[in-house]
């Protein structure tokens, strides 16, 4: 030991100054140091935290803005859509009230012109009746008289014989609705008759009459998707193509 | 030669053969660093723990060769 | 704004103007560079007194750690005073010792956990004191100024450079007089080395006691398992009697890594100055820099380990004993 140099006297010595360094370095290196960094952490930390407060109410305002912005474009958004309906529906109601305006003069025009049409029609077959009957005086002598011969036309007209539709008798009609044309306009009492037949025939609900010259004489029915032709036109075509 | 010369001769031999054992210490703490500086490199974020527990490594593997140096000063000096 | 100046760069001129003055200096005045002897125990400054525990006397080494506490003292006295002020930050030497007890600190935490109040401030103390010690072997004339003495039988004489008196290497045992040098690291002193290590494996003890009372003995007289375990019972208590042998080789080793590195170091620096008188000490200067900062750190960093491991000791499996 002594050749080394360690010697109780110098140990002795060197503990007891490592201890007062110790003491030295402890009390007055390593607190305040300690202390400090602790007061700089506190530091950092409290601007941490008032910057992450500051942050939180920025972030809130940013919050409150863009919920009032949202707002107003919503309330405006519906203003204009609210606006645009009413003009729209008021530009709808204008237009529609226009359309049924001009369809009804239409209708009444229509009705109108019908109306004569039938009426002049109505006129032209007492006409037609008293040329018929001379003209056939002329051909056969005078072998009828006048209210058989009137009966005989108005039968042929209105292809209704003694209160019945001949043409019905074999035909099977169904549907909902039934047309008549004749080539003139019928009397009322013929109008009641077919009405009555064809409906108790087909059980429709609405007879519509029309009239149409171009098919000479008698009656075409059309119920649903049928039409019965009783017409004398119709005839002609069928002696047309059975003589061919 | 007289027998003072010898026993010079003899420590001074002695002493150089004794500290041969650094050898194994210096290889080791070679080992350790490399090993250290590889880990290192791999996982940067780790630095501070490879580096501390290489010191210690490099402590234990330097602590052979401590005690050849011992031998030796012991030699040269104390006998 | 007004342009920078130019960063002055004077200091390689005073370099080369040293390099200059070396080499005139022992080339011209022919100086006969001598390699100071090489000894173990530190020299006697001033006669012995005799005390019971040895003889006493002032030594260089003594010397030497009277500046390093006094380095110590008034770094304490500054970082008191920077932080008196309230400075958050410290600047210069005070917030690099600041800088470096932070990253200690940081390291204790990781290694101590709850224990780091405690075991800090030996970290801290061992590293600082050590690390001072070791740089006082950088001033110029530490170990290489001192008295000369009369010696028979030593390889030195005196010769006269320029009205100083020096030191002269002749033939083993042909001198008359050895040199005394006023101030010698006190690294290189085993009183210091071993102090600090018994102090610092005592401490270990101190702390394994406090944390785990009695039961911190149980790791060196484990008797627990030697009739319940047959085998490993034995085993276990041989393992604790190693422990006791492994607490001694810790001050063995704590004491030589530090004076082995130091005094090795010394060596080599005055080796290198009497091979190469001028600037190739300078380069092993800035090695013994290094080696000075590392070997300080590393002590207190072990001292730090062996503290935190005496804290956690084997508590863990007595636990679990206990319970099965």
């Amino acid at each position: 030991m002594d050749k080394l140099g360690i010697n109780g006297s110098f140990l002795l010595v060197q503990i007891v100054n490592l201890i007062i360094v110790y003491v030295v370095v402890s009390k007055w290196i390593v607190s305040p140091i300690m202390g400090m960094l602790e007061k700089r952490r506190q530091t950092i930390a409290n601007g941490l935290e008032d910057a992450r407060v500051a942050a939180d109410a920025r972030a809130n305002a940013e919050k409150d803005a863009q919920k009032i912005i949202a707002d107003a474009q919503a309330k405006a958004s519906q203003v204009v859509r609210e606006s645009t309906e009413r003009a729209e529906s008021a530009a709808r109601d204008v237009k529609a009230s226009m359309d049924a305006e001009a369809l009804k003069a239409h209708e009444k025009a229509m009705a109108g012109i019908e109306e004569d049409r039938n009426r002049i029609l109505g006129d032209l077959r007492g006409q037609v009746a008293a040329l018929a009957i001379s003209a056939t005086q002329k051909l056969v002598g005078e072998t009828l008289d006048e209210k058989r011969q009137r009966v005989l036309i108005d039968e042929f007209f209105s292809g209704v014989k003694s209160g019945k539709i001949v043409m019905l008798d074999e035909a099977t009609l169904s549907g909902s609705s039934a047309q008549v044309t004749s080539a003139l306009p019928l009397t009322e009492g013929e109008m009641k008759t077919i009405k009555s037949e064809v409906l108790a025939k087909s059980g429709a609900q609405a007879v519509d009459f029309h009239v149409d010259p171009s098919i000479l004489g008698g009656l075409v029915i059309k119920v649903g998707d049928k039409v019965l032709d009783g017409s004398v036109s119709g005839k002609l075509e069928g002696l047309r193509s059975n003589l061919r | 030669m007289d027998v003072e010369a010898a026993k010079i001769l003899g420590k001074l031999i002695g002493a150089g053969l004794a500290m041969i054992g650094a050898i194994g210490a210096g290889a080791g703490i070679g080992i350790v660093a490399s090993g250290a500086v590889q880990a290192m490199g791999r996982n940067p974020d780790a630095t501070g723990t490879v580096q501390t527990n290489m010191i210690l490594g490099i402590a234990f593997a330097e602590a052979v060769a401590i005690y050849c140096l011992v031998v030796a000063l012991l030699i040269l000096f104390v006998f | 704004m007004t342009e920078t100046p130019k960063p002055k760069v004077w200091g390689r001129w005073v370099v080369l103007a040293a390099f200059v003055l070396g080499i005139a200096l022992f080339t011209g005045l022919k100086i006969n560079v001598a390699m100071p002897e090489v000894v173990l125990p530190p020299e006697a400054l001033t006669t012995p007194i005799q005390t019971p525990l040895g003889p006493f006397f002032i030594s260089g080494t003594l010397v030497a750690l009277l500046f390093a506490d006094i380095i110590i003292f008034l770094l304490a006295f500054g970082i008191n005073s920077a932080i008196k002020k309230g400075n958050l930050i410290l600047t210069g030497i005070v917030g690099a010792v600041e800088a470096l007890l932070e990253m200690l600190h940081g390291m204790t935490e990781g290694t101590a956990g709850k224990w780091t109040k405690a075991i800090f401030p030996w970290f801290a103390t061992i590293t600082l004191l050590v690390m001072v010690a070791n740089w006082t072997e950088l001033i110029p004339g530490v170990e290489t100024i001192g008295m000369i003495e009369e010696k028979a039988g030593s390889s030195y004489v005196v010769q006269m450079v320029g009205g100083i008196k020096s030191l002269a290497k002749v033939a083993e045992g042909a001198g008359n007089v050895t040199l005394i040098p006023y101030v010698r690291v006190v690294s290189t002193d085993l009183n210091f080395t071993v102090a600090l290590a018994l102090v610092a494996v005592f401490m270990v003890q101190v702390f394994g006691v406090r944390s785990q009372g009695r039961a911190y003995f149980t790791k060196f007289w484990n008797t627990g398992g030697v009739f319940s375990k047959p085998i490993f019972g034995v085993i276990d208590f041989g393992v604790g009697l190693l422990e006791i042998v492994s607490e001694f080789s810790k001050v063995l080793s704590f004491a030589f890594r530090l004076f082995g590195n130091i005094f090795a170091g010394s060596v080599l620096l005055f080796v290198i100055g009497s091979l190469v008188p001028v600037f190739a000490q300078s380069i092993f200067y800035l090695l013994e820099f290094f080696v000075g900062a590392i070997q300080a750190f590393v002590f207190g960093l072990l001292a730090m380990t062996f503290m935190a491991q005496a804290t956690q000791g084997h508590g863990g499996e007595h636990h679990e004993e206990a319970h099965a």
